[in-house]
């Protein structure tokens, strides 16, 4: 009889040891996933309610690439019709204002363009240039460059039309003929490293939300006539509360935030 | 009645069991999640945009044996030798068995070998670091035997192997490799932009890379940097800065951290030696000679992707890294490379150069074309030194500085040449330019 009650007692006793064991387990197991995927960043952004989609841990690849001035937009200005037509030979950049112009609303305004720019008599290599709403304002729509090796935001590679009581009025032009890479390509930060990091830099405000982060290609300096180009996110947040933007400069090879000086270049000490 | 007692006792065993079994899979997953933690830790650790080491230490020429001819590679666009490395990241590879030593002739075939890609390292490494740099457990395990070249037979699908090679006694190494596919590699040959013909011939002082043909290379220029003595400071100190001592005299800064820890600054060469008389270990394995050697390099230079470990000596505890561009060494005008490290009971040593190639711009020079080594050969003897004398060759990039331009370095393609211990660049010996006219 006795012998029986201490069976029953272990019974219990193994019981729940094996309930608080397997609670345990459990317990180790979410500890294993969570720290293994390092959400916990991303979790504590998403608490200070900072929102964003899906960010990409992929490592991809880019160059150093290099570009020399080019005239071919003043060899071609003979091509242009119905615009008045300046060209900058310093910086060799078209200044244009159209005879007729343009009428667009918010909502059609970039297929509106985007038939304008294919023409060759409205605009100069056109075809080669893509909206980017994330640099665009009420009063600018503008046009980066593309290439096979990516796309440029820069001031030296853009088609900025001036947009005023939604009429296209005018547009500036900068091109570059062509790239060549200057160096092997080298492993560059993903997406999520870079947001990562801008938060651990407290660059991203609570209450806000990452609009865009793109990478693109823009101008580190000017050595020996040419350009150099490199490799840069850009990302852009947004105030829930007063709605202003911002736009974040990360240098995609070595993660560090570039600081932009008073007159707009990112200068080259911001590398370091 | 006895039924009921049955079952208990069978519930009894059941719990029992149980509760052994979730205690051992709770013991392992702790032991996986510590893990886990760690590897999150390094992760973080390795942000710091710090070049990884298999990049440091890597093979710096592709070499490939068509079915007629041997060819030094490259690839301007993406780097041959760091992407067979990663194909090789998935090759589960056996222990390396050593199939011949000290066997001059059998060697040459080896490396001479038709349908082969070959990566040469600059200098000797070990197995088990070569293990460590592919995280592959059987070679790190291994008892480390010493290689510099890894062959590999794209062509015949029985061979599944890898062969190591060692210049310095001709020792060849066969290790069987299984999950490889040599197909992802014969793609990045067919992809290499850059290729001379080259003749691996055996010398008194070793194995020689002779350009066949006269060669075109390009020349390079680049922005270069340098860091103010404080970041060194910082870097060395272990930002212990406060209790620094300095002096100067005649351009030659000295910061003394009491006698522990010493950095010699010298402004009219920017070259800079550090002393740590506290780091008197003196690293027991091969490995772990070249894991601090690169944890004091990243430590220095932590954003140059150019820099290759050059020169190995394992006996005097000496490690030399030099820049390289395209597969082709930087000779700057010190003898010692980029960085030199060398261990001692006494303490450590760093030697370093504050010029670092940071951004490459175009250049606008003509390329080069360089006499064929058969050639820079007869030249060398023309001005009396004889085969026997010279101990390597290598085409190699000279560091030209402009002078209108401080801040850009033009690189110029030449051969340099190792006599009496010396490198030189090859007019220098001979009085006679190593351009092709």
């Amino acid at each position: 009889m006795d012998f029986r009650r201490i069976e029953v007692i272990f019974l219990i006793v193994f019981f729940s040891l094996d309930i608080f064991l397997f609670l345990s387990f459990r317990n180790s197991q979410q500890l294993v996933s969570s720290s293994s995927t390092n959400t916990s960043t991303t979790t504590e952004m998403r608490k200070r309610n900072i929102s964003f989609g899906s960010l990409d841990t992929k490592n991809g690849s880019a160059y150093y690439l290099g570009s020399q001035p080019s005239d071919s937009l003043v060899q071609n200005v003979n091509k242009l019709r119905n615009q008045e037509v300046q060209y900058d030979n310093v910086n060799h950049k078209i200044s244009s204002s159209l005879n007729n112009t343009i009428d667009i609303t918010p909502a059609d305004k970039k297929d509106v363009m985007d038939k304008f720019i294919k023409k060759e008599s409205n605009v100069l290599y056109g075809k080669e240039y893509k909206y980017s709403p994330q640099l665009s304002t009420g009063s600018q729509m503008v046009y980066v460059a593309t290439g096979k090796l990516g796309e440029i935001y820069d001031k030296t590679a853009q088609l900025i039309f001036t947009v005023t009581d939604d009429k296209v009025v005018a547009y500036t032009q900068t091109y570059v003929k062509s790239m060549i890479i200057l160096h092997e390509s080298q492993v560059i930060k993903s997406e999520k490293e870079v947001i990562t990091n801008l938060y651990a830099n407290s660059e991203i405000p609570n209450n806000s939300k990452i609009s865009y982060a793109n990478l693109a290609y823009t101008k580190l300096l000017e050595a020996k006539d040419s350009t150099i180009y490199i490799p840069v996110w850009f990302v852009t947040i947004k105030n829930k509360d007063s709605k202003v933007s911002t736009t974040k400069k990360v240098n995609a090879f070595t993660g560090n935030i570039i600081k932009s000086s008073t007159n707009g270049d990112s200068s080259y000490n911001a590398q370091q | 009645m006895k039924f009921s007692r049955l079952i208990v006792q069978l519930l009894l065993v059941v719990a029992v069991i149980t509760s052994i079994v979730l205690s051992f899979f709770i013991w392992t997953n702790t032991a996986r999640y510590q893990r886990g933690r760690n590897i999150d830790v390094t992760s973080a650790e390795s942000n710091k945009n710090e070049i990884p080491m298999n990049q440091v230490i890597s093979p710096t020429q592709v070499m490939w044996h068509d079915e007629t001819d041997q060819h030094l590679i490259y690839n301007s666009n993406t780097n041959i030798s760091l992407s067979i490395q990663k194909v090789m990241q998935d090759w589960k590879i056996d222990e390396p068995k050593l199939v011949s030593k000290k066997d001059g002739a059998y060697y040459q075939k080896v490396i001479q070998s038709k349908n082969m890609i070959q990566m040469v390292y600059p200098t000797a490494i070990t197995t088990n670091t070569l293990g460590s740099l592919l995280n592959n457990n059987s070679l790190k395990n291994d008892k480390g035997s010493q290689f510099n070249r890894i062959l590999i037979n794209l062509k015949n699908k029985k061979d599944q192997n890898i062969y190591l090679a060692d210049d310095s006694n001709y020792s060849v190494y066969k290790a069987k490799v299984r999950n490889a596919s040599a197909v992802p590699i014969a793609k990045l040959v067919k992809k290499a932009n850059i290729n001379l013909k080259v003749r691996l011939n055996i010398m008194k002082h070793g194995v020689f890379t002779f350009y066949v043909d006269p060669i075109k290379m390009k020349s390079y220029s680049y922005v270069i940097s340098g860091k103010k003595d404080g970041e060194y400071t910082t870097a060395l100190f272990d930002s212990n800065t406060s209790g620094l001592v300095t002096s100067e005299d005649n351009n030659i800064y000295t910061y003394n951290y009491g006698e522990s820890k010493r950095l010699v600054s010298d402004h009219n060469t920017e070259e800079l030696t550090f002393e740590d008389y506290t780091d008197t270990s003196v690293p027991k394995t091969q490995l772990a000679f070249m894991q601090r050697g690169y944890q004091k390099v990243v430590n220095l230079q932590n954003s140059v992707s150019n820099l290759r470990l050059y020169n190995a000596d394992w006996k005097n505890k000496d490690l030399i890294f030099r820049e390289y561009v395209e597969g082709f060494p930087i000779f700057k005008k010190s003898q010692f490379g980029s960085i030199r490290i060398k261990f001692s009971r006494k303490g450590s040593s760093e030697h370093f150069l504050n010029k670092v190639l940071e951004v490459p711009v175009p250049s606008n020079q003509a390329p080069t074309k360089l006499k064929s080594t058969n050639e820079i050969f007869k030249g060398l003897q023309r001005a009396g030194y004889s085969p026997n004398d010279v101990q390597a060759v290598e085409v190699g990039y000279q560091w030209e500085s402009e002078t209108e331009n401080e801040k850009v370095v033009d690189l110029k393609p030449t051969y340099y040449i190792k006599i009496g211990n010396h490198w030189k660049p090859y007019d220098e010996w001979s009085n006679e330019s190593a351009e092709e006219d």
